[in-house]
């Protein structure tokens, strides 16, 4: 469908287009960049927020940028650049198990090998191996998100696999 | 296809079948697969898009209703406040009045001086004086007016202006008196406009015109604590002792209208009544503040 070319977003049909489409995938980067403990929801309505009190400067184009810097610089004042700890989130555990306690052993160190493991990736590699692997995004949707080339994704998400691999096998 | 190639493709989600056969045939395939598995424990919290939209929309409101114009009235409301509070002040009148039996001294901002007699109220405006020499004066007051613009006396029978000049103002319930001393004074009333040589005087008394005799002193009498009266009227001769003392006069069985020529001190009550009343043949009682006229 083509938009009518508009210069500015204060418009609260278009404005809620915009926070429909970008709401998740921000919540996203800012979660696998960030990890939990700085309420990324919080930040992505903040960001929104600031979009729509700017929406006069912003033409539609430019809104997603506009997020998306504005959340970054949001979490990078709140973090100070703190240890990223990602939440090691429980699956659901099946009550009655036929696995042996070994397996389940087994599973919950590797979990927290993997654990580790994410945290030391650069934010780069995480953000874009999480929205790859969890989130099942392309490279090509990634590449758009993060207003990068198809090619950096690539590197990214391999170079992410490869050092998670070798760090995992050496923990 | 190299293993490289086959777990690239993997990533980008975008092996067809034979390759996914090929891909499942990697000696690592299955650590790939617990990883990959593993790795959904890390999902980013549910965002729920609707939900915290509809979070956000209060916030949003109140954004729409500050528009632009929402400072600019913030600036204009302080500003309003300023100039009225500004204006209030400079526009402010000063205001004199005197008591019974008081007299007061007051100098105008250009060196002009007024001798407010008693029970007398000046009213005038600092601020606009320059632009504007004007009092408004309800009572009697002696000028001395320094020389310059235009200097209006207003009062409710009539206007009296001046060019640096001394004259005499009396104005009180249906009695207009105005005496020049020096200079030129004009008096504009309803009717008519007068000019005045020094030593002249007008007087109108419930709207009749008296003309004044020849003023051969050089300051009003009141000043020396005296009041002259020509063919006046007796009631105003009484309004005017009771400017100077703290009494009521009742006229019993006697002529209001009478005309008073004589005058009386400020400083003896008895010697004032006395002043007033053996010319005319009249005899009073006092009782208090209250005085009785009678005919003998």
């Amino acid at each position: 469908m083509s938009q009518p070319i508009k210069d500015h977003i204060c418009e609260e049909q278009l404005f809620e287009r915009l926070y429909k489409k970008h709401s998740k995938n921000l919540h996203d980067f800012l979660y696998y960049k960030f990890g939990d403990h700085l309420n990324p929801s919080d930040k992505v309505q903040e960001a929104f927020i600031k979009l729509w009190q700017n929406c006069g400067k912003v033409s539609p184009d430019k809104a997603k940028s506009f997020l998306f810097t504005t959340a970054n610089n949001l979490m990078l004042n709140a973090v100070a650049h703190r240890k990223v700890v990602l939440k090691y989130e429980k699956l659901p555990q099946k009550k009655s198990t036929n696995e042996t306690p070994e397996f389940v052993l087994q599973e919950k160190e590797y979990h927290q090998k993997l654990q580790k493991a994410l945290s030391k990736l650069t934010e780069a590699q995480r953000v874009a191996f999480l929205m790859n692997r969890v989130e099942g995004k392309k490279f090509k949707e990634i590449a758009a998100l993060l207003d990068i080339s198809t090619k950096a994704v690539e590197k990214r998400i391999y170079g992410a696999l490869k050092k998670l691999r070798e760090d995992i096998d050496e923990l | 296809m190299t293993r490289e190639e086959l777990i690239q493709k993997w990533l980008d989600h975008s092996l067809n079948s034979e390759e996914q056969k090929a891909f499942e045939q990697l000696e690592d395939y299955k650590d790939l697969m617990q990883l990959n598995n593993a790795l959904h424990s890390f999902k980013s919290p549910e965002f729920s898009v609707g939900k915290n939209y509809k979070a956000l929309q209060p916030n949003l409101k109140k954004k729409t209703t500050q528009t632009w114009y929402k400072p600019l009235l913030k600036v204009a409301a302080i500003l309003a406040i300023c100039f009225s509070v500004y204006y209030y002040t400079t526009t402010l009148d000063s205001s004199f009045n005197t008591e019974i039996a008081s007299q007061t001294t007051i100098d105008l901002p250009d060196t002009s001086e007024v001798i407010l007699n008693a029970n007398s109220n000046l009213v005038f405006n600092e601020n606009h004086w320059n632009d504007k020499r004007e009092v408004k004066l309800d009572g009697e007051a002696f000028f001395k007016v320094a020389k310059g613009k235009k200097f209006d006396v207003i009062t409710d029978n009539g206007v009296v202006s001046v060019l640096g000049t001394q004259f005499n103002v009396k104005q009180r319930d249906g009695y207009f008196e105005v005496i020049c001393y020096e200079g030129l004074v004009g008096v504009k009333t309803k009717d008519n406009y007068t000019e005045l040589r020094p030593g002249n005087g007008i007087k109108i008394i419930d709207g009749k015109l008296f003309a004044k005799e020849k003023e051969s002193t050089a300051q009003p009498a009141w000043l020396r604590s005296e009041s002259n009266f020509t063919n006046t009227p007796l009631k105003h001769v009484i309004k005017e002792l009771e400017n100077y003392y703290n009494i009521k006069v009742v006229i019993d069985k006697a002529d209001a209208n009478r005309l008073y020529t004589g005058s009386f001190s400020h400083k003896n009550l008895d010697l004032a009544l006395q002043s007033v009343t053996i010319p005319l043949n009249l005899s009073y009682s006092k009782s208090g503040t209250s005085i009785v006229l009678k005919r003998e």
